[in-house]
């Protein structure tokens, strides 16, 4: 099947950036402290990102950076064919926990909306898909081990049957996320890093972020060589 | 991959149909029972006796009797259980599981927060995903599929999409999901909880009443499923997954995300609406909601009404699990050519008049049903069934 990789966004505890541009920055390095607000990374102001919780926050970020390292362009108020799906270890848990402790702290009587919204693990994509106008499916999955190389495989039947005209899959864990954009080689016109078949083979075999980053910046490299 | 070209675009060959089929809801267990529940007009939202509920909106739920709450065992492992205890039909070991629920185990996570003891971090969709797959005996250690409100939906079209690419030919979905107060409390905490019960699609709706369920279909390369000489319940034809992108809890009021559900599913399906018979709508009771599904059946269906029904004013609205008993009625519905009625649905909204009724409705013969889900996030499904 010709469906490719376009684009990989990621971020580390300490820095974030994407592949097919090769671009890298540290939280340390001056021009980009405002990182951990986005102010850097999305094109136009994300209203109310200070209310969302972790996870959503990193998942927007790595998403911005995957679009961008992909050149799809996003802008307030339109939409596009494109859907997202992710995935994580342990759902959404640490919300699910913050939710209920701070249920039970208001002594059993009133719960915080703005909580409970984020106790779905497919909130973070919901917010994603608000800001950056993902009209396409969206769905949360994990599985035992070998999650994000399933969750790929799943976009790629998506793109190849037509469901969307791109997929965005990717991990977010409390520390890291990666995003890549996944669509049909030959109808973009864009740059391709990878095959999905490699992709998912590499995926099979290294399931952390850093481990995930090495291993496609490689690709890249070699390919810059040639 | 077993699948043609056609137009430029990927035709499959391969049909994915639905062999066997369970479920437990508050009428009880069994898809007889929940059917016979509906055509009897009769609502199982009852007052809620699981936890106090006195600070809530309401005190209303649809609950299955039997369960225990804050026991060993989760409410979606004792419902799943009753499930697998022998009387259904057998599973195929060599099946890939598929497991849709919202909020899994949360009842465990309650108890362990209130109890202060155990381990929270083994409260999460992939700690129930290794239980079902021990209690289903496949060897598959299965995926989790979770798409808020949507979730069963979703699932079906990734089981389809699994069989109609030649990736499977057995998949078995299952969808769970309880009432707990950690549910309860946020739903009353939107506003979203009808004080009496749920009224879908009526002129004074005002809000939806919380259920719980388990179910699960069995689906089947068709191939495979005549190999096998099992009985053919229908067949997943079609389905369409989009999203609003528009609000976190709300759906769009112009429908335009499920509009493209359903646009998407008929091509799917390659049919046009013409051949739907009836559709088994979300239907939740809240004023929003209903009122977007019919402004996205009006914009779809300009050739005029057909019959539009609701479970969720009977067995409230079962979240994660809603769209596999939805499926599996709508199957019979297809079989026996009679929609249920709209439980609780006194005087209809002025959009869904002549669509939606509290009395059973005939479908015409040769008719393909619709059926639509949608969730918070802005998640919508429609499926399309044969």
């Amino acid at each position: 099947m010709n469906i490719s990789i376009h684009g990989i966004g990621w971020l580390r505890k300490d820095a974030y950036g994407c592949i097919m541009k090769e671009k890298r920055s540290s939280y340390t390095d001056g021009g980009s402290v405002n990182a951990r607000s986005g102010k850097d990374i999305f094109h136009y102001p994300f209203k109310n990102f200070g209310r969302l919780d972790t996870l959503s926050k990193a998942t927007c970020r790595a998403v911005a950076l995957a679009l961008d390292d992909a050149g799809i362009g996003y802008s307030p108020g339109s939409k596009q064919d494109i859907g997202i799906i992710g995935t994580n270890t342990a759902g959404s848990l640490q919300s699910d926990v913050q939710y209920f402790k701070d249920y039970l702290e208001s002594g059993r009587t009133l719960s915080r909306a703005n909580l409970f919204i984020y106790t779905l693990p497919s909130s973070p994509l919901g917010e994603a898909a608000i800001y950056f106008g993902l009209q396409g499916p969206l769905l949360y999955a994990t599985r035992r081990d070998k999650a994000l190389a399933a969750i790929m495989a799943m976009a790629a039947d998506m793109t190849f049957h037509d469901e969307a005209s791109a997929m965005l899959a990717g991990m977010v864990e409390e520390d890291d996320a990666v995003f890549f954009v996944v669509m049909k080689g030959s109808d973009s016109g864009r740059s391709v890093l990878c095959n999905v078949d490699s992709a998912i083979e590499i995926l099979n075999n290294t399931g952390t972020v850093p481990g995930i980053i090495k291993e496609f910046s490689n690709i890249k490299k070699g390919k810059s060589l040639r | 991959m077993p699948q043609k070209m056609e137009g430029g675009r990927v035709i499959p060959t391969v049909k994915a149909v639905v062999v066997a089929s369970d479920m437990i809801t508050p009428y009880g267990k069994g898809a007889d029972v929940c059917r016979d529940g509906l055509f009897s007009g009769r609502t199982a939202i009852s007052g809620l006796k699981r936890f106090n509920t006195k600070s809530f909106q309401s005190d209303q739920a649809a609950t299955i009797d039997g369960l225990t709450y804050h026991q060993q065992d989760s409410l979606v492992i004792q419902m799943i259980r009753s499930l697998f205890d022998g009387t259904s039909a057998a599973i195929p070991e060599d099946a890939n599981l598929i497991l849709a629920s919202t909020k899994g185990e949360i009842d465990l996570l309650e108890k362990n927060i209130l109890e202060g003891t155990g381990d929270v971090s083994l409260c999460n969709l992939r700690g129930l995903l290794e239980k079902v797959s021990t209690l289903t005996g496949v060897k598959d250690p299965g995926t989790v599929v979770s798409a808020a409100c949507a979730s069963s939906a979703t699932a079906v079209a990734r089981a389809a999409a699994m069989i109609r690419s030649g990736r499977s030919d057995c998949v078995l979905v299952i969808a769970c999901d309880s009432v707990t107060e950690f549910v309860y409390s946020g739903f009353s905490s939107l506003m979203a909880i009808d004080k009496s019960t749920a009224k879908p699609f009526d002129k004074n709706r005002n809000g939806l009443s919380l259920g719980e369920a388990a179910a699960f279909v069995l689906m089947m390369s068709e191939t495979r499923a005549k190999r096998e000489e099992r009985e053919i319940m229908g067949e997943i034809t079609g389905w369409g997954l989009s999203c609003d992108a528009n609000h976190m809890t709300g759906p769009s009021r112009h429908a335009e995300g499920l509009v493209v559900s359903i646009k998407k599913a008929l091509q799917s399906a390659r049919i046009n609406e013409r051949a739907i018979g009836f559709i088994a709508a979300h239907g939740t009771g809240t004023v929003y909601n209903d009122a977007m599904e019919m402004k996205a059946f009006q914009a779809v269906f300009k050739d005029g009404k057909r019959p539009v029904y609701s479970i969720k004013g009977a067995i409230g609205h079962t979240m994660g699990a809603t769209g596999l008993v939805e499926i599996i009625i709508a199957l019979r519905a297809l079989k026996e050519k009679m929609v249920p009625p709209t439980v609780n649905l006194q005087e209809a909204d002025e959009a869904a008049h002549g669509w939606v009724s509290s009395e059973q409705c005939p479908v015409e013969k040769n008719k393909k049903a619709l059926m639509t889900n949608a969730g918070f996030g802005g998640i919508n499904a429609a499926l399309i069934l044969t």
